[in-house]
C-alpha cells in the first residue's frame, strides 16, 4: 500500500517504521531534513522536505498515487489542511489526521466529507485518557484492551503467587473457574512467548493475555491475581490536557489530586474540574507528597509531558510508598529500560495510538487492532464476510481454520453475543472475530484469511 | 441471465491506459464506468470500488482484475474495460501486477444474475487463450468484439 506520512515526530515515526517492515511504500513529509535523515538512514521510505499540507509538496509525495494520507504533524491546523487538499485534489481514499485541541474535536459536524473530509480523527489524548482509565478500574491488569465496542477484553496480567490458576495445567481452568469463560490468548514468560495448550502449567510472573467478555474480566483477574485491593486515591502528577482529561474521567468514582506546577494553569483546569483537589507544586517533591499522603495513594500517575520528570516523580512516589505508579514516557527506548522495575506501568502514546492508525492500513475488513510488546504482537477484531466459496474462514469450524503459527482466535462475537473460542465454533458471515499474534510479522497471513474472494459481492 | 455484452459499450473500453498505482487505475476505470451513464458520478463509482478492494482485493491474478461494487442509484449492471500499458500493483492473489481491469457496478439490491455474472467474467478471464487474445487486440474495438462475444457462448470464445 501506498501510504504518505505527513510529519516525523514521535508518532510519524513510529508509524513509519512499524509499516515499513511490511512491504509497504511509505513517503515521509517533514520541513525539518535533519528528522528526515535520520530516519532514511534506519528505514528504507522516501523522504520530501517541505510543508506538509502544501498541494505541490503532497504531489511531490505522491499523493496521486497514495491509498492512505495520515497527517501528524504537531499543528491541528495542518493537518486538517491536507486532508482537505487530498481529498479535493487527489480523492485520497483514506485520511487520517491528528487533532489534540478539544476545540475542535467537540464539534463533530465539522469533520464530514462536505465540510472537513477527514475519515478518521485521532486523539491521543483521548486514547491515552481510555487507556489509563481502564488500568485504574481493573487493579492487578498491565493492559486492559476493548474489542467490540468493549463487549470483549483482552488484558494482561502477571501471574502472582497467591493466584489459584499458577500450578495448574490451563485445562483445569474450567474446573477452577466454572460458569467463567476465558480463552488464554497467550504467555509470555521472561519476555518470551509460549504458545499455550491445554497442558500448559502458568508460573509466578508469567504475563498471562486472556480474552473473555467483558463481564467476567474482573473476576478472572481476581483468580489471577488474588491480591489487588481496589483503587480508591489516585495523583496525577501534571495537569496538561491528559491530566486533566484524566481527572474528568476518575473524579466522580475516585479521590483525585493533580499536581500542577504551573499555578495560573493550575486554576484554570481547577475551574474545570468540580470534585478534584489540584495542587500547585512539583511533582517531585518529597514533601509536598508527603503532606498529600502518598503512602495512602493507590495509583500515582505520572503524565506531563517531561519523561525525566514523570519516571523521577514516579520513582519517588512508589519510594514513599505509593501502591502502584504509571508513567507516561513518549521515548520509546524509555519504556523498555523503566516497565517491570520499580515503576509498575510505563505508558507509551505512541504504541497506544498507533493501533487506531494500523487499523486502517491492515487489509480485510478489520476494525480493531492494538499493537502489543513494542509493536512485536498484535491483537486484531477482523469481520468475516461472504460464505464458504467466497471465504477462507465463514461456514468453518475454528480448528479447520489454518492459522500461522503463534496466531489464537480468542473470541467470536455475534451480534450481541460473545462466545469464546472453542474448535467446534463454526463462524458465520458477519462475525467479528478476535485474534491474538504473538508474532506480528505474520499479519500478512491473517489479513489474507479474512479478505473475501472475488466472487464476493 | 445477465450476459457481459448487456453491461458493456465500446465508449466504456480503453485500450491502452496509463496508471502509475492501483489507486490511480481504479480512479481511471470509475469515470469510464461513470461516462456515459447520466446517473453515474466518478466518485462515487470510485468509493463503492475502493470499499470493496478493502474487502479483499479482486486481482485474480495473471494480471487481471475485476473490481466491482454496487451502487444505490443503479437500476441495472453497468461495466466498462481498460487495459493498461503498464501493469500496476494491486495486491493480486498471485502478486503479479494487474493491466487487465474489468470494472462491474450492480444495483444495490444485486441479485443472483449478478453474481452469476461475476463468476461468468472470472471464468472468462482465467482462460489463458482469451487472455492472449486480449494481450493482442489492436484496439478498443476489438477488444469489444472479444468481450461481447461471450454473450453467444460462454465457452466458443474460450476454445
Amino acid at each position: 500500500m501506498k501510504i504518505i506520512i505527513l510529519g516525523a515526530g514521535q508518532v510519524g515515526s513510529s508509524v513509519a517504521e512499524n509499516l515499513a517492515s511490511e512491504a509497504n511504500d511509505i513517503t515521509v513529509v517533514d520541513v525539518d531534513a535533519d528528522k528526515l535523515a535520520t530516519l532514511q538512514d534506519r528505514l528504507d521510505i522516501r523522504t520530501v522536505i517541505g510543508c506538509a499540507s502544501h498541494p505541490h509538496i503532497l504531489e511531490r509525495a505522491g499523493a496521486a498515487d497514495a491509498d492512505i494520507i495520515l497527517a501528524v504533524t504537531n499543528s491541528d491546523e495542518s493537518n486538517m489542511v491536507a486532508c482537505q487538499i487530498a481529498y479535493t485534489m487527489f480523492h485520497t481514499p483514506t485520511k487520517i489526521a491528528r487533532i489534540r485541541a478539544v476545540e475542535y474535536l467537540s464539534y463533530p459536524e465539522l469533520f464530514v466529507q462536505e465540510a472537513m473530509p477527514i475519515d478518521v480523527l485521532i486523539s491521543p489524548e483521548q486514547v491515552l485518557t481510555d487507556y489509563v482509565r481502564k488500568l485504574i478500574e481493573y487493579p492487578g491488569a498491565l493492559q486492559v484492551l476493548d474489542f467490540a465496542d468493549g463487549k470483549v477484553q483482552l488484558v494482561a496480567v502477571r501471574a502472582h503467587q497467591a493466584s489459584l490458576l499458577v500450578g495448574h495445567p490451563l485445562k483445569d481452568m474450567r474446573d477452577l473457574m466454572p460458569k467463567i469463560e476465558l480463552r488464554v490468548a497467550a504467555i509470555f514468560r521472561q519476555g518470551k512467548p509460549i504458545l499455550p495448550d491445554g497442558d500448559t502449567v502458568i508460573e509466578v510472573d508469567d504475563e498471562v493475555f486472556f480474552i473473555a467478555a467483558v463481564k467476567n474480566i474482573r473476576p478472572i483477574i481476581n483468580q489471577l491475581r488474588g491480591v489487588d485491593r481496589s483503587n480508591k486515591r489516585i495523583m496525577i502528577a501534571g495537569g496538561g490536557n491528559i491530566g486533566l482529561h484524566l481527572a474528568e474521567a476518575l473524579e466522580d468514582d475516585y479521590q483525585v489530586k493533580v499536581i500542577e506546577r504551573n499555578p495560573i494553569h493550575a486554576r484554570r483546569i481547577s475551574e474545570r474540574l468540580d470534585k478534584t483537589i489540584v495542587l500547585v507544586g512539583d511533582a517531585a517533591d518529597k514533601e509536598l507528597l508527603q503532606e498529600e499522603n502518598i503512602a495512602n495513594t493507590d495509583v500515582f500517575c505520572a503524565v506531563t509531558n517531561d519523561d525525566e520528570a514523570n519516571i523521577l516523580s514516579s520513582l519517588l512516589a512508589k519510594r514513599l510508598g505509593a501502591n502502584k505508579v504509571m508513567v507516561l514516557i513518549n521515548r520509546a527506548a524509555y519504556v523498555d529500560l523503566i516497565q517491570g522495575g520499580e515503576i509498575d506501568i510505563a505508558i507509551s502514546p505512541q504504541q497506544a495510538t498507533i493501533g487506531g492508525l494500523l487499523t486502517h492500513v491492515r487489509r480485510g475488513d478489520v476494525v480493531v487492532v492494538h499493537s502489543l510488546r513494542r509493536g512485536a504482537a498484535e491483537a486484531i477484531e477482523a469481520v468475516a464476510h461472504g460464505d464458504a466459496s467466497s471465504s477462507k474462514v465463514v461456514g468453518r469450524s475454528l480448528e479447520q481454520i489454518r492459522l500461522p503459527p503463534g496466531t489464537t482466535i480468542g473470541a467470536i462475537v455475534r451480534g450481541e453475543e460473545v462466545i469464546v473460542a472453542h474448535r467446534h465454533v463454526v463462524i458465520e458471515a458477519e462475525d467479528h472475530v478476535i485474534l491474538f499474534m504473538v508474532d506480528k510479522r505474520r499479519i500478512h497471513e491473517v489479513e489474507r484469511l479474512f479478505q473475501v474472494g472475488v466472487t464476493f459481492l | 441471465m445477465i450476459h457481459i455484452a448487456d453491461t458493456i459499450s465500446p465508449e466504456r473500453i480503453v485500450s491502452n491506459a496509463q496508471a502509475t498505482s492501483k489507486k490511480c487505475a481504479l480512479e481511471r476505470l470509475s469515470s469510464l464506468v461513470a461516462s456515459n451513464e447520466d446517473k453515474l458520478v466518478a466518485t462515487e463509482v470510485f468509493d463503492s470500488l475502493v470499499a470493496r478492494e478493502r474487502l479483499g482485493s479482486t486481482g485474480i491474478g495473471h494480471g487481471v482484475a475485476i473490481p466491482h461494487g454496487r451502487l444505490g442509484k443503479l437500476d441495472h449492471a453497468v461495466s466498462a474495460f481498460m487495459r493498461l500499458e503498464k501493469g500496476v500493483d494491486f495486491d493480486a492473489i498471485d502478486n503479479e501486477p494487474v493491466a487487465y481491469m474489468f470494472a462491474l457496478l450492480v444495483p444495490k439490491d444485486s441479485n443472483d444474475d449478478h453474481l452469476q455474472l461475476l463468476a461468468q467474467l472470472a471464468k472468462m478471464f482465467s482462460n489463458p487463450a482469451m487472455r492472449e487474445r486480449l494481450r493482442l487486440a489492436s484496439s478498443s474495438e476489438e477488444l469489444y468484439e472479444l468481450l461481447s462475444q461471450t454473450k453467444k457462448d460462454d465457452s466458443a470464445v474460450i476454445e
